[in-house]
């Protein structure tokens, strides 16, 4: 049925394969450049263009009349907008806990394989040659050439003494990826104290008048950063046999956004705390007695009632002006309610599903705090969002509010019911068929006239509802791609052993759909990412509207007029950077699965 | 043992009324929650003075649109189109571009060559984790900062001439005569297949060498070189057109209402009795009479309850005729279930009708009532169709008429010219590609090319690892390997997905609005801003994305099952 | 058809259709309680239809189906009675590849019956060992051969303690080697006393184990009769060529 891994049994008699006859430079063009003459005519072509290229992309970048500066000096700009200095540490925290939270998971999940000093020393000698052929056919003043080329030469050389120096150890894979990644990355960091920029002077405007260090006022937060991301490997390492930290790391995870954004960056000062404290320990009470109830067996069709009449009710309240929070904790104390017969057991379970009940209780007190609270960090705009802050904010948070709502829909759509089926259908076609920016463009000039005056949204969350509501709909022609995928067997097995529709999509068809669309997921991720640039159509500032309009229209203090280009490849880079992991990390995932444990 | 009878079990627990009970009642919450915001829009439009109305599309306009068919439209409506043909010339020149560059970055991407393989891996790599708009906006940046025109440039040029205003190339344009040669063509076109054919034929009957190709070829290129001179020969068919067009104006518009009316009666019952013939209580048929009965009964009541439902929420659930309308919703939907229940039900489960032939049916009648609706109710729709399909035969008229003279190709090299106050400006006269067009066309090009190569080479890839060593056992040579082979099963794999990157084409081109691409939404965006009537405006792009959508999936779809029976 | 005492399932002119397509004609029949049916017959005669119509994996159209004294209806309740009370192995094993082995067999003991999760597992242990591979129950169904496959998937369908066990094809997905051991796990729950339907191609088995063997054909019984009878002295004409076909 499945192929499990394949690995060399220690048996008497099994070999590994032999080496491959070592090749000569020669040899391998022969095979890989000029093997027919057509390839060699394509060489010859590929050969030009690779020139070409090479040549206009490096002659841009060194062309004196590019106003690089325009973009070192802005960085701040283009990364946080117009975040007020004395909340600069929020952003470093908010990194910190991003990279605490990798570090625990690289940890725990144990990722990294081991590569060979063979591979190693491969890619700096690839490095140094690209470097060399740069150097070498890049249309740069002299000196650079020299430079370029010398500097390839030597890394190239490097590599292949190390690679002589350790002889067959080479071939070994017992070097660690992580070790090469921290060491890169310790490499990094350690070249901000290095790394020179020129800088115009503020008084005069001259551009390049001093030079000074690129991370001047970062290199101690980033060092910090560093710091911080290797202790927290050592306690990742420390932990992860204890069982519930994968767990507890996916909900770590999963509330990252919300503090980050609401309540670190945002700096929420949370008015209704006592209030709010009260009314959820009243929920948590009232509701684990009505699900502790409800949870019995023999209850039978009257808990249905019961938890059918608490959804009417809590249904009726959004007619009626009742605090919001209430309205959210009744419907989800309805929704466990309902579920409560399906998923509260006897014994362990029981008390689990309330655990469960508890902690959504819980983290609602927790976001509608910080929902109805007030910002500590003043701006001009209401919310402090902006560069390429904004650009996470839109991506992280669409793709997390469309999780649901497309597996929701997923689920409408394969469901047998026709009518759940047909809204489904008509909702996600309709969203797919139109492009994104009309939908944006609604989210502007349509979506604040559906409410009564009184009610208003920043813009950002309009945009980020809209963007969650066209997500769910990709999304969810993923999800439905994985739910076909999973065998009808699946579902009539489960049928025949009694589960009820709930707890066959629960335990059942939903575990195996949404593992066989993690690729495609992600992909959903890096599309979404990509998308957010769109915000800059409709007057978000995110990283593209201020490299567009922002810098290359400064002219006080300093002159950076119709630096629009450099600035574009700047943010071009930026997002390549970002999008290109994402799809590392997805293939890399994809090829885990199909080893995995089918 | 006895069995414990129990026919009817209480509501709360027969599966079926919980099933359809738990639709309705999410799909009347969303027919709630829909109708209070469109009603609190309206309030809030009201309370600026305006109100929803298509008016603005026969309202003259006042502003220039850059690019297109005419730069200053007349009305709305106009320059919504001109916009929309913006939107499909970039659409179509960009889907064929893309589709070849792809195809050759895909094959490039295999290719055992090195370096060929490098380029394209970096090229798609590349290109395709950047987003759209930057590169968009990129290649606007790199045009804007092109040379300016200035007096010097003044002339005419063989190849192209670029500037900060756009790029101008050689073109070919179709003059008037055009038409009376096209008409040739698509002779010349069906003969070519004729005359394929019979080769065809002569050689599979001989086993000889028939040229066929050459054949074809040859029959087109002699139909063309006829019709460039013999074009004259179709004057005749101008005024049959322009008498055509007069019939199709005269059609009284109730005429029109009423054939579409009837169409959309006859799909509803073809679509219906698709579900009766299924019915199959073969030893007795009048269970079957019975049973169509019931169910367009029920079918009825409910469509009427809808109406019903439409008249409230028409006159606002308030006085009397409101609660009127409100009391015969809730008899009609009752009546119906009613009827379904006691009568339709139980027939129905003998006959083997599911849940899901219910409800197609009386989604088609209730599907019906509305179209039928909104075709008889709403007068303009029957108008225009007819005033559309005139005015197109009244656009033919003049171009078959027999004092068009002329070749019907008219070349244009690029050129510089004076016009208007002074200014130095590309010519009018050869094809100029504005900056817009130029950025947009530039990077959703490149942008699908690079999914497109992603898509050929997973094809490509699919195929051949199972395939090729078959193909390899019998012996073919690598290029029979592929030709016979692994391109005409790769096809198939890949058009899907290439069709859902030419409807991500489509749908990008809107991007165009950040470099002031004049397309619909550009155009629209302009409308609104003067008229205010955003809803309306929207209203309007959805209608066309929705449909482009639905023809570019069609005709995917079309060439998939195409290919699906020529290969079993 | 008389309902006798200890009938637990009667089936009484079940019809049903697949579009166009009748799948079953009129199916009447009993089943005792402790009884083993065999139903055999050529493939596309509707007998994989039959069984999965009595835990309504299936919907019969028409005619009665009565399990256990309770009716197949629209009910809710007597829809989760029927189906916990009858489990059911399939052809192609259906395990939950996202699952191992223990939580395949615990999950619907915890979530359906509501038993306590250690519980639930000493129970899974147990019938493991009854099943005979007690040492996979830390694995997943892809690390397992498809005859263990299939001993789990009995051994899930008992850990609902079921009073009826359907058997569909059991062990038509199975390689030769396999099959036995199957058969010998069937075999001991035979004599354990389960009330078991069992369509299958294994005529051995049938002979050995079976106390009643239904031949259907065209959607409908074509004949029944104690094994030695039907392999011996089959009286359809529709039968004898089936079993010279097949022996």
């Amino acid at each position: 049925m499945a192929e499990s891994k394949i690995v060399l049994p220690d048996l008497p008699g099994a070999e590994y394969a032999p080496e491959p006859p070592p090749q000569g430079p020669v040899v391998w063009m022969k095979e890989n450049l000029f093997s027919t003459p057509f390839s060699v005519i394509l060489t010859i072509i590929g050969g030009l263009i690779a020139v070409v290229s090479l040549r206009g992309i490096f002659g841009f970048v060194a062309n004196p009349e590019r106003i690089w500066q325009a973009v070192t000096t802005n960085l701040r700009l283009l990364m946080v907008q117009a975040y007020p200095d004395q909340h600069m540490w929020r952003v470093w925290v908010s990194i910190g806990v991003v990279v605490v939270l990798t570090a625990l998971s690289l940890a725990a999940w144990r990722v990294g394989g081991r590569t060979s000093g063979r591979k190693l020393t491969g890619n700096v000698m690839a490095l140094g040659g690209l470097l060399a052929i740069i150097g070498l056919v890049a249309d740069f003043p002299f000196e650079m050439n020299v430079t370029w080329a010398g500097i390839g030469l030597a890394l190239a050389g490097l590599g292949y003494m190390i690679r002589r120096m350790m002889g067959e150890r080479a071939k070994a894979e017992n070097i660690p990826v992580l070790a090469v990644a921290g060491g890169l990355l310790i490499g990094l960091v350690a070249s901000l104290w290095v790394l020179q920029v020129p800088v115009p002077d503020p008084d005069s405007g001259i551009r390049a008048a001093t030079t000074e260090l690129l991370a001047n006022t970062t290199r101690i937060p980033w060092l910090l950063l560093l710091i911080t991301g290797f202790v927290a490997y050592g306690i990742g390492i420390a932990i992860r046999d204890w069982k519930p930290s994968r767990p507890l790391l996916v909900a770590g995870w999963a509330l990252s956004y919300p503090v980050i954004f609401l309540h670190i960056l945002r700096g929420t000062r949370m008015n209704n705390l006592s209030e709010y404290l009260l009314i959820g320990l009243a929920f948590l009470v009232a509701g684990a007695a009505i699900i502790y109830a409800l949870v019995n067996l023999d209850i039978g069709e009257s808990g249905r009632l019961i938890s059918g009449i608490l959804l009417i009710a809590a249904l009726v309240t959004w007619a009626t002006p009742v605090l919001i929070i209430i309205r959210l904790l009744l419907l989800i104390l309805a929704v466990f309610a309902l579920a409560a017969p399906t998923f509260g057991g006897s014994g362990g379970s029981k008390y689990r599903y309330m655990g469960i009940y508890a902690g959504t209780v819980v983290v609602m007190v927790y976001l509608m705090l910080l929902a109805t609270g007030t910002s500590a960090v003043q701006t001009q705009s209401a919310v402090p969002f902006g560069g390429f802050m904004i650009t996470w904010l839109l991506a992280i948070g669409a793709v997390a509010l469309s999780f649901p709502i497309g597996v929701v829909l997923a689920l409408a759509r394969t469901s047998s019911l026709p009518l759940f089926r047909v809204m489904a259908t008509v909702y996600i076609e309709l969203v797919r068929g139109v492009p994104l920016i009309t939908w944006l463009l609604m989210s502007v000039v349509v979506f604040p006239f559906l409410f009564p005056e009184g009610v208003e949204f920043e813009d950002v969350v309009k945009v980020l509802l809209f963007f969650t509501f066209f997500s769910a709909a990709y999304l969810a022609e993923n999800v439905r791609g994985g739910l076909q995928a999973v065998s009808k067997g699946q579902a009539e097995a489960s049928n025949a052993l009694g589960m009820s529709t709930m707890q066959r999509t629960a335990f059942i068809t939903l575990p195996q759909a949404l593992r066989a669309v993690i690729p495609a997921l992600v992909g959903q991720v890096i599309a979404t990412f990509k998308d957010t640039s769109l915000v800059a159509i409709v007057g978000l500032f995110d990283i593209l509207l201020i490299a567009k309009n922002v810098v290359p229209n400064q002219s006080q203090p300093f002159n950076f007029l119709g630096s629009i280009k450099e600035n574009l490849v700047v943010v071009a880079l930026v997002y390549w950077i970002f999008t290109f992991i994402f799809s590392r990390v997805s293939q890399r995932i994809e090829r885990n699965l199909g080893v995995g444990e089918r | 043992m006895a069995i414990a009878q129990q026919q009817r079990p209480p509501i709360w627990r027969n599966a079926t009324v919980l099933k359809w009970g738990a639709q309705i009642a999410v799909f009347v919450g969303l027919v709630f929650l829909f109708v209070t915001l469109g009603a609190q829009s309206l309030d809030n439009f009201a309370q600026r003075g305006l109100s929803y109305s298509y008016r603005f599309l026969s309202d003259p306009t006042g502003f220039v649109v850059r690019e297109g068919i005419a730069f200053q439209p007349d009305t709305g409506a106009r320059a919504l189109y001109v916009g929309l043909v913006n939107t499909l010339r970039i659409t179509i020149s960009g889907i064929i571009v893309a589709t070849i560059l792809g195809t050759i970055i895909g094959v490039a991407r295999l290719s055992h060559n090195w370096i060929v393989n490098k380029i394209a891996t970096v090229y798609i790599e590349v290109i395709r984790n950047i987003p759209l708009l930057v590169q968009i906006i990129f290649w606007g940046a790199i045009i804007q900062q092109l040379k300016a025109l200035t007096d010097d440039h003044i002339g005419s040029y063989t190849f192209w001439f670029t500037s900060a205003k756009g790029i101008t190339i050689p073109w070919l344009f179709p003059t008037a005569t055009f038409y009376q040669w096209l008409v040739w063509v698509i002779i010349g076109a069906i003969a070519t297949r004729y005359v394929y054919r019979w080769r065809m034929r002569v050689k599979e009957a001989t086993g000889n060498e028939t040229y066929a190709l050459s054949w074809a070829f040859g029959t087109f290129f002699l139909f063309g070189l006829i019709g460039w001179f013999a074009y004259p020969l179709w004057s005749w068919l101008g005024p049959i057109l322009g008498w055509i067009g007069d019939v199709i104006g005269s059609i009284p518009a109730l005429a029109v209402r009423l054939v579409l009316l009837g169409l959309v009666i006859a799909g509803v019952g073809a679509f219906a009795s698709r579900f009766f013939s299924n019915l199959r209580a073969g030893d007795n048929p009048q269970l079957n009479n019975s049973v169509i009965f019931g169910m367009f009964a029920v079918a009825l009541v409910l469509a009427l309850a809808v109406f019903g439902g439409f008249l409230a929420i028409a006159g606002g659930i308030e006085g009397a005729g409101g609660w009127l309308a409100f009391a015969l919703i809730v008899a009609g939907v009752a009546f119906a279930l009613k009827l379904l229940i006691d009568y339709v039900a139980p027939r129905t489960l003998v006959s083997g009708l599911v849940d899901d032939d219910y409800f197609r049916v009386i989604f088609a009648v209730l599907l019906g009532v509305v179209f039928s609706g909104l075709f008889f109710g709403v007068d303009v729709i029957g108008e225009t169709i007819v005033k559309l399909f005139s005015a197109f035969f009244h656009f033919l008229e003049p171009k078959f008429d027999g004092s068009n003279t002329g070749a019907p190709f008219r070349y244009a090299p690029p050129a510089v010219e004076v016009r208007g106050a002074g200014f130095v400006q590309l010519s009018s006269e050869s094809l100029v590609i504005t900056p817009g067009f130029f950025a947009l066309w530039i990077a959703v090009t490149l942008y699908t090319a690079s999914f497109i190569a992603e898509i050929v080479r997973g094809g490509i890839l699919a195929v051949s690892r199972g395939q090729s060593e078959a193909g390899n056992a019998l012996g073919l040579s690598r290029f029979q390997l592929y030709r016979f082979i692994v391109l005409p099963q790769a096809f198939r794999i890949v058009l899907p997905p290439i069709g859902n990157q030419y409807l991500n084409l489509f749908k990008n081109t809107s991007l165009g609005i950040a470099v002031a691409f004049s397309d619909i939404v550009q155009v629209g965006q302009t409308l609104y801003n003067q008229t205010g009537q955003t809803v309306p405006v929207v209203s309007l792009w959805m209608a066309f994305y929705l449909s482009g959508s639905l023809i570019l999936s069609s005709i995917v779809n079309f060439a998939n099952r195409r290919l699906k029976l020529v290969e079993r | 058809m008389a309902i006798g005492e200890n009938d637990i399932i009667v089936c009484e002119g079940v019809k049903k259709w697949f579009g166009d397509f009748q799948a079953l004609t009129g199916v009447t029949t009993n089943v005792k309680e402790r009884e083993v049916v065999v139903v055999i017959g050529p493939s596309g005669s509707g007998k994989s239809t039959f069984i999965r119509c009595i835990n309504r994996l299936e919907q019969h159209q028409e005619g009665v189906i009565a399990v256990d004294g309770v009716e197949m209806t629209n009910d809710l309740r007597n829809i989760e009675q029927i189906r916990s009370e009858v489990g059911m192995v399939f052809q192609q094993f259906n395990l939950f590849p996202h699952l191992t082995i223990l939580d395949n067999i615990t999950l619907a003991p915890i979530w359906v019956r509501k038993r306590p999760k250690d519980e639930a597992e000493e129970l899974a242990m147990g019938l493991l060992q009854r099943v005979g591979i007690p040492e996979q129950a830390n694995k997943y169904p892809g690390q397992l051969s498809g005859g263990q496959q299939q001993r789990v998937a009995i051994a899930r369908a008992l850990a609902m303690e079921p009073k009826i066990m359907l058997f569909d094809e059991p062990t038509s997905a199975l390689d030769p080697e396999m099959i036995k051991e199957v058969l010998d796990v069937m075999k001991e729950l035979a004599e354990s006393g389960m009330t078991m339907v069992v369509v299958t191609h294994e005529m051995g088995f049938a002979r050995e184990v079976a106390d009643r063997v239904l031949f259907f054909d065209y959607g409908t019984i074509v004949e029944e009769g104690t094994p030695e009878h039907f392999f011996t002295n089959p009286q359809h004409d529709r039968t004898k060529l089936f079993l010279s076909q097949i022996l």
